[in-house]
């Protein structure tokens, strides 16, 4: 920039700061609610109020990964054993703030559509696995009670399943020193490659288990909503790179995170999100004939593709993002 | 405060017109500065900044293709009145003093979770490689202007290149350079208004 007087160097001497744990916990949180919207809704607008393997999968992923993603948050800080300072000192400036107040509402929420959704094999497991007689009465009575709420909780958990995708976009698209991140779309394109993550989790994880209960399979589902949703996160995408290069010089300057020849994170752009994440799903399904598509190899590569695209768009917009700032 | 209130507290809005806030701040003067960096040592001893970090350093920004004459610039937290890192602190261990709204931080509650180092602008901030806790120039806040004394900096240099004191009296030394010379801020384009205020030895461009 021409300055008359200004500085260049900076005190992260241009390392990257937010590494790759806050990357797989972006993703796990994306990929909780991702799952969950889809199933809640289907849902929501199906007859069939039974529990059906689709929510079963997404409540088990719904509940796991963003449970295992607070680990990742934690164990990113540099002073992991004060975390619950973090609860007792709100600043509703912070997205960080807000997002751990959602947090603490949507992982008991999380727990509750995995009770639910889970009831008969919970039961089950403590009367005829590991006969706990206590355990099973008290979960049958808050289960119970919590089956009296259900469409209500429901509701609920879509609502912050939602707010959780979108946060983890702003909590990167507030940093105004990094162009690539401080993008209006990025928290909608947070949410919709959320929904791919989680739809590919749901799909991965209940795969076995379709097989014997087809009668309850929503595959159909999974895989209508499954292309819209890329195409919606390809369309994002290419907003983004637009507004970047139609922008300033700092928005311009940052375009250098997708060139190969200045940026090694743009392999992860291209190979990553591009080609493993849209290529292999794109051209297993739609290249190599009906056989192929219908194949159990093209479900799993495509899911297990899919996924790795997710983790490669938030490691690649961290890194990239934070590897061409305004300086 | 021995202010007579006859007999009711004054609001925090009345109180400011009575005795208006302070706004500290500091000029790097570019004409003076020589790059001895007796500053950055100064800072050191004072803060007890680990060795391989720092608060403040003097960046050498001379031309190469004009070495004779010599440019530095002093590159250290900006004193934002629009704090980003005191926005996004989960804890607020980033904040601003209450007595002298200066941009400082209650270690304690400091969870290093790095949300202020990213996004500060000016990438000032740090996170101190022994208390595990993130770090800004406060002007030395707690080593020495609530003792009375200047910034370790400002004391140490020889070529009066460091100026601190508050804009906000007319009758600091501050103010008074302030009315007579131009200086810029850091992008303030960023919208964060910087405290800091710089003169710079040529004015370039196109
Ligand atoms: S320069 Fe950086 S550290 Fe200093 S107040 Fe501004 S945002 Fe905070
Ligand atoms: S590193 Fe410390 S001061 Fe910085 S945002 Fe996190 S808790 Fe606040």
């Amino acid at each position: 920039m021409e300055m008359m007087i200004d500085f260049t160097e900076g005190f992260s001497h241009g390392h990257v700061i937010w590494g790759w744990m806050i990357g797989v916990y972006l993703v796990l949180a994306g990929m909780s609610g991702g799952a969950l919207i889809v199933a809640l809704v289907r849902r929501h607008y199906s007859k069939n109020k039974e529990n059906t393997g689709l929510l079963k999968g997404a409540a088990i992923i719904g509940f796991s990964t963003i449970a295992f993603g607070m680990v990742f948050l934690v164990a990113d800080l540099h002073r992991p054993l004060y975390f619950w300072k973090i609860l007792i000192n709100y600043n509703f400036t912070s997205v960080m703030s807000i997002g751990v107040a959602a947090i603490s509402l949507y992982i008991p929420l999380t727990l509750m559509v995995f009770l639910m959704a889970l009831e008969e094999e919970i039961k089950d497991f403590f009367q005829t696995k590991i006969k706990i007689s206590f355990v099973h009465t008290m979960l049958t009575i808050v289960i119970n009670i919590l089956k009296r709420f259900r469409p209500y909780i429901e509701f609920i958990t879509i609502f912050f399943a939602i707010v959780i995708c979108a946060y983890t976009g702003f909590l990167i698209s507030v940093l105004i020193r990094f162009p690539l991140l401080n993008t209006a779309v990025l928290p909608i394109l947070f949410l919709v490659s959320g929904l791919a993550a989680g739809v590919a989790a749901t799909r991965l994880l209940t795969a076995g288990y379709y097989r014997v209960n087809p009668s309850t399979f929503d595959e159909g589902l999974l895989h209508r909503i499954e292309w819209p949703v890329m195409f919606l996160e390809i369309l994002l995408i290419a907003m983004l790179i637009v507004s970047l290069v139609l922008g300033n010089d700092y928005q311009k300057e940052a375009m250098a995170a997708f060139d190969v020849t200045r940026s090694q994170w743009a392999y992860l752009f291209w190979g990553g999100v591009v080609g493993v994440g849209f290529g292999v799903p794109l051209s297993l399904n739609f290249l190599f004939g009906h056989k192929v598509a219908h194949s159990s190899f093209t479900m799993y590569a495509s899911g297990i593709s899919t996924l790795l695209g997710v983790l490669s768009l938030r490691l690649f917009l961290l890194y990239g993002g934070q590897t061409f700032g305004i300086h | 405060m021995a202010l007579a209130t006859g007999g009711y507290a004054l609001s925090s809005e009345e109180k400011r017109r009575v005795e208006p806030k302070q706004h500290l701040s500091m000029i790097y003067d570019q004409t003076k500065c020589v790059g001895c960096a007796e500053c950055e040592s100064a800072c050191h001893s004072v803060n007890l900044v680990p060795a391989a970090q720092n608060r403040m350093i003097i960046q050498d920004r001379t031309d190469p293709d004009n070495v004779k004459a010599r440019r530095f610039v002093r590159v250290s937290c900006q004193q934002c009145e629009e704090a980003p890192c005191v926005a996004v602190c989960p804890t607020a261990a980033c904040h601003k003093d209450s007595l002298l709204d200066v941009v400082t931080m209650n270690g304690d509650d400091c969870i290093g979770c790095a949300y202020c180092i990213v996004a500060c602008p000016y990438d000032v901030r740090f996170i101190n490689e022994e208390t595990n806790m993130a770090e800004n120039c406060d002007f030395c806040l707690e080593t020495r202007l609530k003792k009375g004394l200047q910034p370790g900096c400002v004391e140490a240099c020889k070529y009066d290149a460091l100026v601190f004191g508050d804009m906000n009296d007319p009758k600091s030394t501050i103010s008074r350079i302030l009315s007579i010379k131009d200086t810029v801020r850091q992008r303030p384009e960023l919208g964060t208004k910087p405290s800091l205020r710089y003169v710079p030895a040529v004015k370039q461009g196109v």
